[in-house]
């Protein structure tokens, strides 16, 4: 990373409210584009709670920006149609709506460039080639991981925050899952995990930082 | 013979009834909302026909046909000012206020028609004209077909529209999960307003389809609440195709046992079903039981 | 109750009789009579729909019941007030007491529903039954309040007796509705889920509050009808309901004054809207839009609140130990839970031993059940199969709030405290449904044991997490458990709350308390935990020494994920 370049996505002194409870007090982060940063920590430690703030979905104070812009003021979907994407811990995918219509939904492009990006996502995963037609809920829970990440991709973002991907997938997939993820930075995406499985976090990061009680300790 | 012409009226009036009650059921998923103001709002519909048709030259027989894209307008222009009005700003308020703000606007709509037109009930022209034709020994009316013509024309676009397009998509996201909707990017308050247009027009088109046989008067927006209730309850709570068979059943008990006792008894027989229903299986003949989540 | 409290009722009671006798011409008497009716109806609406929270739209229906009973009895039967007035009331409590039971399960829209159907056969039978009720047009001809002989008289003889008996039904209100019973209602209402851990049967609560608003109905009705000479469907139409809605929102649904101002403000405004004629029914529907939008608690809310009940915090002369909180010692057995939520098997033949005096640690990853444990052994959610037996006792098919009643309270991961209550009322409440037995340590014990004393007075709404997850911890063992669960107590607190809860549990179990913990956070179980449980998939993966547990491979690989 060239020292002077703005991060992609920078969190600055972001206190989470959460009904009620202040998860997360006083935490910062950066992710820079083409770089893994891991949010560590144990269950209740926060990390949901952060990446939820940085959507919107939670009542913050601090500063957020994107690719140097704040955001902190803008409604969830207006920061994701900026340029993040998020992809919820237990993957959320749309139960009643099939494969196919759970990645197009995802997209506010045009059509065809929604069928070309679908076309992608099915190339990188292909066990979901064969199950475009399937509603969601009839899919494994590897799979449902799989078509919440391809959703996460459909929209190009510029920086996606995973919460906890590799929960309940086997070995394999996880491996597959940590190769697709490479191939996102290598495009020049920023990628924030949030995970407390530290081994799967510590095949890909660069970055880390440890999130304790709703306080970063390490960085 | 004389079921013949019973089934036809029930399926002409459990088409109009299906109008309504998917209309509600849309309005239902995208808010998980109860509208009570949408009985009054298929009764605006009846009503803004019955405006339209007295603008037209009375001595040319007009099909009531034509006044259909404008009442669709009409209604829903009604749906996005009731969305904005009654819901949007208390959405996170309990779902009783919800109730309220929409029975307050139920009682704006019904006592604003009353002022205006007056309690004298009205009638909207036929569809494509009066009339009838033989057949199996009864006499089947060309209103009963066209009404059913056109509520299954309405429903079949809704559900193209639902399932093949992309705001369809949205639709259907929205009411799975609204916040995961919104993490895609979809714009949560617009496919709410839009739910609303929708719903409300849908209301407004059987208004007109009920107009012309059954009359229009003010203060019938209360029982066709109860009907659209009952079919969505029936139907299954959130499901359009229950929510359209619901309709259906409704309005062959009606004419049925209308037909075999009397109207009252009709009416009493179905409310008293609505409870066994409740009582016994609230979640309806489609829908999920309600689980308490761990 | 000091006599200075009454002042303003006093005042406002002098300025009615005034003008009743005085100004008021015999038009505006009987909208004044009309007024005192509706308050009835109104006091009587605020039970089911202020306090218990379910929107009833049966409310007319007793107004109708109660109107034809004494227009029925009165005009047929000759019978006088004294007769008519209870057997109306008593004929609308009936109605409400004979659909109560399956109508009452129901929640929010189906309810409203079923009342809605209910109000509308009540009218269909009313059309068309003209035997009895003189179908479409009515019984007219109904003759005045007739009292031993004496006849109340339009004018003000009558606003006298619809006023005595309002007044009546305001004292009956405010007995009813006393702080203990709102602050039931409010749990129930507000925090649905913990209620049965207050020990509270909610159920009870709505039954309860549903058959006094249909008695209140009965009686506006009966007095209704003499107001009106005439008794007509209109009464049991949705009319009614409207009317009674619109007053109880514009008034404010809980406080006795928002009865009053809802009833007279809305009485009379058809006189000073007149002028707008045909569109005055507009106008109120705009209103109750508006106050909905704007003023959700009604014009009430800008009335000075009630005195708060609760006086300066007295400090207990005595030490306060945990001792006077563990309940009698009990152990908790739990065999073979299995519980599944559609194809996802939440408990898998769960079995489980809690022997009084130890803190007993659960752990596990997401969706291993734990919660689902809690609420199996609370009775929130009862198993599929298996048992649990409290102290050789078997509680598996009790009703949640019992089980809290026999010695099992627990806590929720997100403290479950109505943000207007008082912290002192919590407590007390959860003393009075749950610790029903004399041993129950004192409300004022259980605040300074938990160092609550100094925000006694303060609502639950503005304290910090940290505090409301202490207050939901003195709310649970005030009524002196044996057991007692806490879901996940450390989320969101601080190290030192943590440490302090950690102390807290570690001197009830001393004192005999039989403690389940479900946390992720293991250093906040490690050193109070006598034992630790791994839950995963619904089943017990590891048990034993702490240590042991989390150096258990399986536990590792579960719960921390590969080869942490």
């Amino acid at each position: 990373m060239m020292p002077g370049t703005t991060p992609t996505l920078e969190v600055r002194n972001v206190t989470v409210r959460h009904g009620g409870v202040t998860a997360v007090r006083n935490a910062s982060l950066t992710a820079h584009a083409g770089e893994i940063t891991a949010l560590l920590g144990v269950n209740g430690a926060g990390k949901t709670s952060l990446l939820r703030g940085i959507v919107g979905l939670a009542a913050t104070d601090g500063e957020i920006r994107l690719d140097g812009s704040k955001i902190g003021a803008l409604a969830t979907e207006d920061r994701i149609n900026a340029g993040i994407a998020w992809v919820p811990e237990g993957r959320r995918v749309f139960p009643g709506l099939t494969v196919a219509e759970n990645l197009e939904v995802a997209s506010q492009a045009d059509i065809t460039s929604r069928r070309e990006r679908l076309a992608g996502v099915v190339a990188l995963f292909p066990q979901l080639a064969g199950r475009l037609g399937d509603r969601a809920w009839q899919l494994s829970g590897g799979q449902q991981q799989m078509l919440a990440i391809g959703r996460a991709l459909m929209a190009r973002p510029r920086v996606y925050l995973l919460d906890e991907p590799s929960l309940g997938l086997s070995p394999a997939v996880a491996a597959i899952l940590a190769e697709s993820l490479r191939t996102l930075t290598a495009e020049g995406a920023a990628v924030v995990l949030a995970e407390q499985n530290a081994g799967f976090a510590q095949l890909l990061a660069g970055r880390r930082c440890m999130l304790r009680n709703g306080e970063i300790v390490e960085d | 013979m004389i079921a013949t012409q019973l089934l036809v009226n029930a399926a002409a009036l459990g088409a109009a009834y299906a109008l309504v009650a998917v209309g509600f059921v849309l309005v239902l998923n995208a808010t998980t909302a109860v509208n009570f103001a949408h009985g009054e709002t298929v009764v605006a519909g009846g009503f803004a026909a019955v405006a339209m048709a007295s603008l037209l030259p009375p001595d040319i027989s007009v099909p009531g046909l034509i006044l259909l894209p404008g009442v669709l307008a009409v209604s829903a222009l009604l749906g996005l000012a009731i969305g904005a009005l009654a819901y949007l700003p208390i959405r996170n308020q309990p779902p009783v206020s919800v109730f309220v703000t929409t029975i307050a606007v139920g009682i704006i709509i019904a006592n604003g028609l009353n002022a205006g037109f007056g309690a004298a009930p009205r009638s909207a022209p036929p569809l494509i004209g009066t009339g009838g034709f033989e057949f199996l020994g009864a006499t089947i009316s060309r209103q009963s077909l066209a009404i059913i013509a056109t509520a299954a024309i309405l429903i079949a676009a809704l559900a193209w529209l639902l399932q093949r397009t992309q705001l369809g998509r949205q639709f259907r996201a929205c009411a799975q999960d609204p916040e995961m909707a919104r993490a895609l990017g979809i714009q949560l308050t617009r496919i709410t307003l839009m739910a609303f247009a929708l719903g409300t027009a849908f209301a407004g088109a059987a208004g007109l389809l009920l107009a012309h046989q059954f009359f229009v008067s003010a203060s019938d927006g209360g029982v066709l609440i109860l009907k659209a209730y009952i079919a969505v309850v029936i139907g299954g709570w959130g499901s359009l195709r229950g929510a359209a068979a619901g309709a259906l059943l409704i309005a062959i008990f009606e004419v049925g046992i209308a037909a075999i006792a009397s109207q009252p008894v009709a009416e009493g027989a179905l409310y008293i079903t609505v409870l066994l229903v409740l009582f016994v299986r609230p979640q309806g003949l489609f829908g999920e039981p309600q689980q308490v989540r761990a | 109750m000091t006599l200075r409290n009454h002042i303003p009722a006093a005042a406002a009671c002098s300025v009615l009789i005034f003008y009743a006798t005085t100004f008021a011409s015999s038009y505006d008497q009987r909208l004044l009579a009309l007024s005192g009716v509706y308050v009835i109806l109104v006091l009587g609406y605020q039970f089911i729909f202020g306090h218990a929270g379910a929107l009833s739209l049966a409310q007319g229906s007793f107004f109708g019941a109660g109107a034809y009973a004494t227009g029925i009895l009165a005009s047929r039967w000759d019978l006088g007030f004294l007769s008519t007035l209870p057997l109306s009331i008593a004929i609308a409590a009936l109605l409400a007491a004979l659909v109560a039971a399956p109508v009452l399960r129901l929640r929010t829209h189906y309810f409203a529903l079923a009342t809605l159907a209910l109000a509308q056969l009540l009218l269909l039978a009313a059309v068309n039954w003209e035997g009895l009720t003189g179908g479409a047009n009515g019984l007219s001809g109904v003759p005045p309040v007739s009292i031993l002989g004496w006849q109340a008289q339009r004018g003000f003889p009558l606003v006298a007796v619809v006023w005595a008996i309002a007044g009546v039904a305001m004292l009956l209100a405010r007995q009813q509705m006393n702080p203990a019973r709102r602050a039931a209602f409010a749990i129930a209402r507000e925090t649905p889920l913990a209620a049965p851990a207050f020990g509270i049967d909610a159920g009870l609560l709505r039954f309860r509050a549903f058959l006094i608003s249909a008695a209140f109905g009965g009686a506006a009705g009966a007095l209704f009808v003499h107001t009106n000479r005439v008794v007509s469907p209109e009464t049991l139409g949705f009319g009614v309901m409207v009317t009674c809605l619109t007053m109880t929102v514009v008034g404010g649904r809980t406080r006795i004054a928002g009865a009053l101002i809802g009833a007279l403000l809305l009485t009379h405004m058809p006189e000073w809207l007149r002028g707008l004629e045909a569109y005055y029914l507009v106008a109120m529907g705009a209103l109750l839009l508006t106050m909905v939008l704007f003023a959700p608690d009604g014009l009430a809310a800008f009335l000075p609140a009630p005195k708060s009940q609760s006086g300066p915090a007295a400090l207990p002369e005595h030490a306060v130990s945990a001792t006077g909180f563990a309940g009698p010692p009990a152990t908790l057995d739990a065999s073979g839970l299995h519980k599944a939520f559609g194809g996802i098997r939440a408990l898998d033949g769960l079995s489980l031993t809690l022997a009084s005096g130890e803190i007993v640690g659960v752990i596990g990853p997401n969706g291993a059940g734990k919660t689902t444990l809690a609420n199996a052994l609370s009775g929130i959610v009862p198993p599929d199969a298996g048992t649990m037996h409290l102290a050789g006792r078997m509680i598996s098919y009790l009703a949640p709030h019992d089980i809290a009643r026999a010695g099992l309270t627990r806590t929720f991961q997100a403290p479950q405290l109505p943000s207007a209550l008082e912290v002192r009322e919590i407590i007390a409440t959860a003393r009075t449904h749950a610790g029903a037995q004399a041993n129950a340590p004192t409300v004022e014990d259980a605040l300074a044991f938990c160092g609550l004393a100094d925000m006694a007075s303060a609502p639950a709404g503005t304290l910090p997490h940290g505090l409301r997850r202490r207050v939901e911890i003195c709310r649970a063992i005030v009524s002196r458990p044996s057991v007692l669960i806490l879901d996940e107590p450390a989320a969101g607190l601080t190290l030192e709350e943590q440490a302090e809860i950690g102390t807290l549990c570690r001197a009830l179990a001393d004192a005999g308390m039989a403690i389940l913990t479900i946390d992720h956070n293991v250093d906040f179980l490690k050193p109070i935990a006598d034992r630790l449980v791994c839950m995963a998939e619904g089943r017990i993966l590891a048990y034993g020494n702490p240590d042991g547990v989390l150096a258990d491979p399986a536990v590792r690989a579960a719960y921390f994920g590969m080869d942490a």
